[in-house]
C-alpha cells in the first residue's frame, strides 16, 4: 500500500509542478491538493518516523502551493503591448473602409 | 389646449406601442471583459475581449463599426498565444451588415475571412497562413446576420415583454454556413457588472445547433435590464469545459 502511495504522490507532485508553472491559476490546486494527501498518507505510513524522502514530498507540495497562491494573488493579469497587432488592426480599418466604397459603387 | 392634448394623446399612443425591438447601441461604447477558464468552481483568466463600436463614414454612407477584438493575458502568449479580430460593418439604424471581418491567430494558426454582403448575396474570401486566398459566393436569408452583429441585434430585443421562457429566433452566418440560434428568456438575475457595479439583469440563454457550445441553457448571457442592455456576464459551456466572459468595465454607453 505504500508503495502505491509513493507512487501516487510522486506522480501528483510532477503535475503539480507542472501545473504550478503553466498559467492555470487556481486550477493547480487540485494536483497539489491530491499531491499533498497522497505525500501525508505516506508519511503516515512511514515506519521510521524522521523518513526523509516523506517529508521532502510534503515540502515540495507545499512549495508548489505557495508558488500558485502567489502568482494568483500577487502577479495581476495584463496584456502585452502588441504594436503589430494594433497596427494591423488599423490597416484592417483602412482595408475596410475601401471594401464598402467598392460595395457602395457595386450597388450603384 | 386642443392641440397640446392631441401631442399629448400622440406621444402617449407612439410610446405605448413600442415594438418588440429597440436599439440600444449607440457608436463609441467600450466595453471590456475578462475572460476565464472554470474547472469545478476552479477559474483561470485567459484573455481580455474588448468590443467596441465607433461610427465609420464612407464618400456615400455611415456606417457602425463593431469590433470585438481578443487577446490572451501576457502570462499566457509563451504557450498559447491568440490576437483574434472580429469586426462588422453595418447600417447605424438597421443594423443589417454589409462587411464582416475575421482575422484569427491561435497559437499559430491563421484564418482571414471576408464577407461582402450584397442584401441575400455574399461574397466571400478565405484565407490562411502561407495559402493562397479562396473565393466564394453563397446566399443568406434576408435576416441572417454575422455572429458580431447577433451579438450587438440582440441588445434590440426588448426582454421587458418577454414571459419567462418565451423565445426568439435568430439565422447567423460562420464559416459560411448558416446556423438558427434560439434565444430563450429565463428571468432577471442581479449580478455584478464590472465598473456598474450590481445590476438586474435579463437572464437569457442561446441555443444553437453547433458541436461548439454544449447542453441545454448551459450558455447564459446576463444584459442589464436598461435601456443600454450591456453583456454583464456571458456563461459557455464548449466541449473542453465551461467558461465564462465577465464585464470589467463598459465606457461611452
Amino acid at each position: 500500500m505504500k508503495t502505491l502511495y509513493i507512487i501516487l504522490a510522486v506522480f501528483f507532485l510532477i503535475l503539480s509542478a507542472i501545473f504550478s508553472y503553466l498559467p492555470l491559476g487556481t486550477i493547480a490546486l487540485i494536483p497539489i491538493s491530491f499531491a499533498f494527501l497522497f505525500s501525508y498518507l505516506v508519511f503516515k505510513k512511514s515506519e521510521t518516523p524522521n523518513n526523509k524522502f516523506s517529508k521532502i514530498l510534503l515540502i515540495l507540495t507545499i512549495v508548489c502551493l505557495i508558488f500558485v497562491l502567489v502568482k494568483v494573488f500577487f502577479i495581476k493579469n495584463e496584456l502585452e503591448i502588441d504594436t503589430k497587432f494594433e497596427q494591423q488592426k488599423i490597416e484592417n480599418n483602412k482595408d475596410a473602409k475601401k471594401d464598402l466604397e467598392d460595395l457602395e459603387n457595386d450597388l450603384e | 389646449m386642443k392641440k397640446t392634448l392631441l401631442i399629448l394623446v400622440l406621444f402617449f399612443l407612439v410610446t405605448s406601442f413600442k415594438s418588440d425591438t429597440e436599439n440600444p447601441v449607440k457608436s463609441g461604447e467600450s466595453l471590456v471583459y475578462s475572460g476565464s477558464y472554470n474547472m469545478s468552481g476552479l477559474l483561470t483568466q485567459i484573455a481580455q475581449v474588448n468590443m467596441t463600436t465607433e461610427k465609420v463614414t464612407t464618400a456615400k454612407n455611415n456606417y457602425l463599426h463593431f469590433s470585438c477584438s481578443l487577446a490572451t493575458y501576457s502570462k499566457w502568449d509563451s504557450f498559447f498565444k491568440i490576437r483574434d479580430v472580429y469586426e462588422s460593418y453595418v447600417n447605424p439604424i438597421s443594423l443589417k451588415p454589409s462587411l464582416y471581418k475575421r482575422n484569427i491567430n491561435e497559437g499559430g494558426f491563421i484564418k482571414k475571412e471576408k464577407y461582402v454582403i450584397k442584401g441575400s448575396k455574399v461574397n466571400s474570401t478565405v484565407s490562411f497562413k502561407n495559402n493562397q486566398e479562396t473565393q466564394n459566393s453563397f446566399t443568406i436569408g434576408t435576416n441572417t446576420v454575422d455572429v458580431i452583429t447577433f451579438l450587438y441585434q440582440m441588445r434590440t430585443v426588448n426582454f421587458a415583454n418577454f414571459k419567462v421562457g418565451q423565445t426568439k429566433s435568430f439565422t447567423i452566418v460562420f464559416d459560411e454556413k448558416e446556423m438558427d440560434i434560439s434565444l430563450k428568456y429565463m428571468g432577471k438575475e442581479t449580478i455584478n457588472a464590472g465598473n456598474l457595479g450590481k445590476k438586474e439583469c435579463y437572464k437569457v440563454s442561446i441555443a444553437a445547433k453547433t458541436a461548439a457550445l454544449k447542453g441545454k441553457d448551459k450558455n447564459i448571457i446576463w444584459l442589464t435590464a436598461d435601456e443600454h442592455k450591456i453583456p454583464a456576464l456571458i456563461q459557455f459551456s464548449i466541449p473542453v469545459g465551461v467558461g465564462n466572459l465577465t464585464l470589467k468595465s463598459a465606457t461611452g454607453i
